[in-house]
């Protein structure tokens, strides 16, 4: 079909890189943005600005924390259509296993566990016959933090960066994958495309024509990241692989069921209940045993989980993971007890070598641990993806805009609007977001829903608002909307800070005095935010003043040329 | 030479549908065969899954740059099933009597 090689990783990182651009938009930004979900957390629920806390004690706070859990209504609903008859009352459901999670940078505690049912599951085969609760709690008191706050960074930013919040039929997750594979092939692609690339890693002349320069940022951005979005793109579809290959659950079933078996075996930790009644030992007590085994291997360290199988039953265990602060791996050096008696069961031994390397790489993509330049590189590298992409758009149109006829002046139209919609628009409907946080009533029922919509409907105005105002780009202009939707970015991005003083009175004066930086920072970043879009606002209005509206024919030699070579 | 739309239709799928049915069965082959070597199975399925998406990136872009796009075809379909098959009889007897 194609001549040759390079004409075909041609076609393929022009067209697959622009169908699925879009959604890498969305991956690469949120993605960037969840590498501080945690602090934006602390911006968008004023409450729970207080420090980091370790797990607290189980005995004291946990366990009456546990007992006051209840099946989400999400998973209640989402079960209910998996199974037969009707679910008993949340209330009645006795909790069979439980978690608890924190991280150096948490000061509300992630905790959730599973309820069991006594109904049939409508797929004989299908044997997960729980409903899952969830929530977070103030470790100090142990309060529960209202459903109805949103946590925008790790309960919206964050699954948005993976599933696009689109749970139908884990469809999100699939296309999210879809562009993470062509991610990889756009790299690949990209480099073959490119003779002189090491050349054109040093070449960018941004007072050049917009076509030229746009290409330069694109090759600058692409290459100088180019390990760092290999990586990021090729672990994120190792982290799902259980999903987009779900082998265990379908064609090797039986061969999964039997490691089970062979694994509780050979571990000592049961994989079914005893069926018999057993109180539970003191989980405080084997805490302590777990950190003086920790210290004796010479890695003192916190709890990061804590996980509870078999609630109540003489096979129930407890096991006891180390914070993960100081290595990869998001927690480690698990030990494990027996919950009756609190002895010992087992200590694991270092993971083997392919454990370890996935650890390794699924750990440095989720980066839970401490380390706050890397945290910051993180943030860079995402954002220059985002460069990548975006100038791809860019650069796609500029160079058709020379060669317009009727066809292809409609698609890039529709190129430019949708470029539009998912670089400035995503920006708007971000801080859409943080505005209507600071500004919606605290007490409205399902307030996170709103803020949701919010950000929804926002980004659906500014893709009217990017296709009504394409029909400059048909004329071989800058469609105005860049500019208009920046100056709409630095509203937003001012009015967040300013929201946010008016309404907890944390200033950036206040929590730069006190050091507190998840707040300080976000306002800081967005400010920063605020100053690049009016930049790029006024840049594009000089731009839009130089051009001249082009005949359809005026094309030169030059720009086929460049055309020939993609 | 230009690209029709026919050819673009039949090679995405091809990439992407039957890459994905390819690595399927030579996962499924691999896991069992890796457990049949004594591997602890969530160690073979966790190496074979890391193999499967750099293979997936390397189908791609074969079946895209090939000239040879039926016998890529051929193969991808013909290694699905053939892989999946043997998956399934390995484990087969992997569980026996259990």
């Amino acid at each position: 079909m194609f001549a040759n090689f390079r004409q075909a990783m041609a076609w393929v990182h022009t067209w697959f890189g622009l169908v699925l651009g879009f959604v890498l938009m969305a991956a690469f930004f949120f993605g960037s943005l969840s590498v501080f979900d945690r602090e934006i957390d602390r911006w968008a629920v004023p409450e729970t600005r207080f420090p980091a806390q370790p797990m607290p004690s189980f005995d004291q706070v946990l366990w009456p924390v546990y007992q006051q859990l209840r099946a989400h209504p999400l998973d209640m609903a989402a079960t209910a259509r998996r199974v037969e008859g009707e679910i008993p009352h949340p209330d009645t459901l006795p909790l069979v296993s439980l978690y608890a999670y924190t991280t150096h940078r948490d000061p509300v505690l992630q905790i959730g566990g599973e309820f069991a049912i006594p109904n049939k599951p409508l797929d004989a085969s299908d044997d997960h016959q729980h409903v899952h609760g969830w929530a977070s709690i103030d470790p100090r008191s142990g309060t529960y933090l209202s459903q109805d706050k949103l946590q925008i960074g790790s309960e919206f930013f964050y699954p948005m960066h993976y599933s696009l919040h689109f749970h139908w039929q884990d469809l999100g997750y699939w296309i999210v994958a879809l562009a993470g594979l062509v991610m990889l092939v756009a790299l690949v692609s990209g480099v073959v495309m490119h003779r002189k690339l090491f050349r054109e890693l040093f070449t960018f002349r941004p007072h050049k024509r917009t076509q030229r320069s746009v290409l330069d940022l694109h090759n600058l951005t692409g290459v100088v990241a180019l390990p760092f979005h290999f990586f990021f793109a090729f672990t994120g579809l190792v982290i799902f692989a259980g999903i987009y290959f779900p082998l265990g659950e379908t064609m090797l079933e039986p061969l999964a069921k039997q490691h089970q078996v062979l694994e509780a075996e050979r571990t000592g930790l049961p994989h079914e209940p005893a069926g018999e009644a057993a109180p539970m030992a003191s989980v405080d007590a084997m805490v302590v045993e777990a950190k003086r085994r920790w210290d004796l291997r010479g890695m003192p360290g916190e709890v990061g989980y804590l996980f509870m199988d078999h609630l109540g039953d003489a096979n129930g265990y407890v096991s006891i993971y180390r914070a993960g602060n100081d290595q990869v791996a998001l927690v480690g050096q698990g030990v494990h007890f027996k919950a009756s008696t609190g002895e010992v069961l087992r200590e694991d031994p270092p993971p083997t070598p392919v454990f370890a390397i996935n650890e390794f790489l699924t750990g440095l993509h989720l980066q839970h641990f401490k380390h706050w330049l890397l945290r910051w590189l993180y943030v860079f590298g995402g954002l220059a993806g985002c460069v990548c992409i975006a100038t791809g758009f860019v650069f796609f149109v500029e160079k058709r805009k020379k060669q317009l006829a009727g066809h292809s002046a409609r698609l890039i139209r529709w190129v430019d609007a949708l470029a539009v919609t998912t670089v400035t628009g995503m920006v708007v409907a971000t801080l859409a977001i943080l505005v209507a946080n600071r500004l919606l009533p605290a007490d409205l029922p399902a307030r996170g829903l709103w803020e949701e919509r919010i950000f929804w409907y926002s980004w659906l105005v500014m893709l009217a608002h990017a296709l009504w105002r394409s029909k400059a780009v048909a004329s071989g202009l800058i469609s105005p909307a860049w500019r208009e939707q920046s100056w709409l970015v630095v509203l937003l991005a001012v009015s967040a800070v300013l929201f946010n003083w008016i309404g907890t009175g944390d200033h950036l004066v206040k929590t730069l005095n006190d050091g507190y930086w998840p707040v300080a920072g976000v306002d800081l970043f967005l400010l920063a935010c605020a100053l690049v879009a009016a930049c790029a606002a006024k840049i594009l209005r000089r731009r839009e003043g130089l051009q001249q509206p082009l005949s359809p024919r005026n094309s030169g030699l030059q720009d086929n040329l460049e055309v020939a070579r993609g | 030479m230009e690209p029709t739309a026919l050819g673009i239709a039949l090679r995405t799928l091809a990439s992407l549908l039957g890459g994905y049915a390819f690595l399927w069965g030579a996962s499924s082959l691999g896991i069992a065969g890796l457990v049949a070597l004594g591997m602890a199975y969530e160690e073979a399925r966790t190496l074979c899954m890391l193999l499967a998406f750099l293979l997936y990136l390397i189908i791609f872009l074969w079946v895209w740059a090939t000239h040879h796009f039926v016998r890529a075809c051929v193969i991808l379909v013909a290694g699905a099933g053939l892989f999946s098959a043997m998956a399934v009889v390995l484990q087969q007897q992997l569980t026996a009597g259990v």
